[in-house]
């Protein structure tokens, strides 16, 4: 009897459960699509000048998903990121160049060839403690810098470096787009639905058997290899997925600035992606999409664009970046992601709280 | 082929060579002085301040302003650079320190980058770069020159290299033999043992940051004469890449090792220079030289890393 009860109430509350997680995927998964189709009709509206800058936006929200993957679900600090992003945009010119392939196959070649370069650069972090994972991929970062200030990008030269100077004009190629794709509009709307695809996957793995791994060597490396997670397996595996990432972000990158050149990437970018990340979130994805709208369009909005006719040096973005970095990390580890709705909760109830005050209460 | 062959079998003879070693002792000893401050901050703090190439810079800048727009002496101007390095940390150190104190290593030193990110936009906001006339820092003593057995020899060279030995001789002597140095050392052991004790914390830390600070300053006024540019960018990435790559050397733990890290990158930098600047090489491989800092600590990390350990970091260490 007693059994039988508890067995109706079990399956009861397993009923509930899984009707309450039916409700939470319902309600994110129509939240995604929104902001989807938002993104995909609205954002071309707004001009060419503004595609392109969401183009830009699109782009580094998987690169500052790459460095959520890593720093976010793994603990590893890579302040590498944009050296990465160059590689990737340096390899994504030169195959387009090289070869014919269609532009998906490209991409996913791109992102293959970064994902080795990613993995040999990651292999020290099998070695190092995280600190000097840090110094050794800012080290990377400078490298790539010094040697791509030297190199430039393919435009359509001969060799390795396949680089032509600006004076033999008129063989300078650009860098192709996919073949139905060639407008702004139509490239913008390609990105999109490519970055979320990327965002897809990165999805499955951190809520897959490697999510798992990665947030138990998070949490405690000892603890993870004494419960039997291969930790070099894993380490890997996560280097591996932020690089081919980051390469894809990278072909996409080439082929919207069309000529790359090595002034598209500032020295101080690494840690300005670093800051961005972080204040956006670096725990969630929708913290990877704040990162690109803070890296990219708020810049814009300030600078090139003005808002309301009031202007401003891009230099004052990069100081708000140092005290938003500054911020995040005393206060809000899981940045505006995470903030954002808790701090749009506490207001409900006091918008709440107030109104109850304003009601007439019963006698 | 042909350069690698002249590279190996030694075309560049001793003469051509012997003008840049007292660059390279000069550069490597700018490289270890900034080494050394940021191995002691990071021993008594836990910080590794990624700032320090944007504090350097700024200081740097400040001096040419007041040289240049202001009718303060030379000297004057380049004790606020020193001051200024130390200001800036000593107030970083007093307002982050403590509340990033119990944090695990790698967010104190992220924190780091805040301040990096800061100092970076101030310097791009308030010093745009000036295309017709560049900005230079001239040291006067790189004017007094002396010859040494057919190498010339100038005072910023000398300076720079028996600074950073002083420096590091003082510091080893200093943390080993005064009160403060044992409680420096004391706290690099275990913060909250120290604090039981009944080792002043806060002020010990706070020496540990003006002290570095003031000689992230001094280490950018030289490292900006001998680079011979102002240009913000260029400066701050050259000094804590090449800063960073000392202390790395010196495994952000001894000093003597950061001197030697930091003298053997100077050395080899400027004797690339020289095999690249040789008439008959190829010149247009000169561009990687400033790649050598990279390429020594990272063969250094993989070599010092190449045991693998486990550590499980204590809280608050």
């Amino acid at each position: 009897m007693a059994l039988a009860r508890e067995e109706a109430f079990g399956r009861a509350a397993l009923k509930r459960s899984l009707t309450a997680i039916d409700r939470g995927l319902a309600i994110r998964g129509a939240g995604i699509t929104a902001f989807l189709l938002v993104v995909l009709l609205v954002c071309p509206l707004a001009g060419n000048a503004w595609t392109k800058t969401f183009t830009g936006a699109a782009i580094y929200a998987v690169v500052a998903a790459s460095l959520g993957i890593l720093y976010g679900r793994v603990g590893m600090i890579s302040l590498g990121q944009i050296g990465m992003l160059v590689v990737a945009t340096w390899i994504g010119a030169r195959l387009s160049f090289a070869s014919s392939m269609p532009f998906p196959v490209l991409l996913l070649v791109t992102g293959l060839v970064t994902m080795v370069v990613g993995v040999i650069v990651g292999l020290p972090a099998l070695r190092l403690s995280g600190l000097y994972l840090a110094l050794i991929t800012l080290m990377f970062a400078g490298a790539v810098t010094v040697i791509i200030n030297k190199w430039q990008f393919p435009n359509g030269g001969h060799g390795l470096i396949g680089h032509l100077s600006a004076l033999n004009v008129q063989d300078i190629q650009t860098v192709r787009r996919p073949s139905s794709f060639g407008n702004d509009d139509d490239y913008f709307r390609y990105v999109v639905i490519v970055c979320v695809i990327l965002f897809a996957v990165a999805l499955a793995h951190v809520s897959g058997k490697p999510g798992r791994a990665w947030k138990a060597i998070r949490e405690s490396e000892t603890a993870a290899l004494a419960t039997g997670i291969n930790i070099t397996l894993y380490k890997m595996w996560a280097f591996a997925l932020a690089s081919f990432m980051v390469g894809v972000a990278g072909c996409l990158y080439a082929a919207q600035l069309a000529q790359p050149s090595a002034q598209s990437f500032a020295t101080q970018d690494s840690i300005t992606l670093l800051a961005t990340a972080l204040i956006g979130g670096i725990y969630s994805f929708w913290g990877a999409v704040v990162a690109g709208v803070f890296a990219q369009v708020v810049p814009y909005l300030f600078t090139a664009q003005g808002l309301w006719g009031w202007t401003t040096d891009a230099n004052i973005i990069t100081i708000i970046f140092g005290v938003g970095l500054l911020q995040v990390l005393l206060t809000a580890p899981g940045g505006l992601a995470q903030q954002f709705p808790k701090d749009m909760a506490n207001l409900g109830r006091l918008i709440w709280r107030l109104a109850g005050r304003l009601r007439p209460r019963p006698a | 082929m042909h350069s690698l062959a002249m590279l190996a079998f030694g075309r560049v003879g001793w003469t051509d060579l012997k003008p840049f070693i007292p660059l390279g002792f000069a550069f490597g000893g700018i490289y270890a002085l900034a080494g050394v401050g940021m191995v002691v901050l990071y021993r008594a703090t836990g910080v590794l301040n990624l700032s320090f190439g944007a504090i350097g810079t700024a200081g740097a800048l400040i001096s040419w302003w007041f040289i240049n727009h202001t009718g303060v002496p030379d000297v004057i101007a380049y004790l606020i650079a020193v001051a200024f390095g130390g200001v800036v940390t000593l107030l970083y150190g007093l307002l982050f320190g403590p509340a990033f104190a119990a944090r695990p290593p790698l967010v104190k030193t992220m924190a780091t980058l805040g301040l990096a990110l800061v100092l970076v936009g101030l310097m791009g906001h308030l010093a745009p770069p000036l295309n017709a006339s560049p900005r230079f820092l001239h040291l006067p003593s790189s004017d007094w020159r002396y010859r040494i057995s057919g190498a010339i020899v100038n005072w910023t060279e000398i300076i720079a290299f028996l600074f950073a030995i002083v420096l590091t001789f003082g510091t080893a002597a200093y943390l080993r033999f005064t009160k403060l140095g044992t409680a420096m050392r004391a706290l690099a052991n275990d913060r909250e043992i120290s604090a039981t004790l009944g080792v002043p914390v806060r002020r010990v830390e706070a020496a540990a940051w003006l002290g570095s600070g003031l000689v992230c300053g001094a280490a950018g006024l030289l490292l900006a004469d001998q680079l011979n540019t102002l240009d913000p960018n260029t400066l701050t990435f050259n000094f804590i890449i090449a800063a960073l790559a000392a202390a790395v050397l010196g495994r952000l733990r001894f000093l003597w090792a950061t001197l030697a890290g930091g003298l053997v990158i100077g050395l080899v930098q400027s004797l690339l220079n020289a095999y690249f600047s040789w008439p008959n090489f190829d010149q247009s491989l000169s561009a990687y030289r400033t790649v050598t800092p990279f390429v020594i600590a990272t063969t250094g990390l993989l070599w010092l890393g190449r045991r693998r350990v486990i550590t499980v970091a204590r809280s608050g260490n």
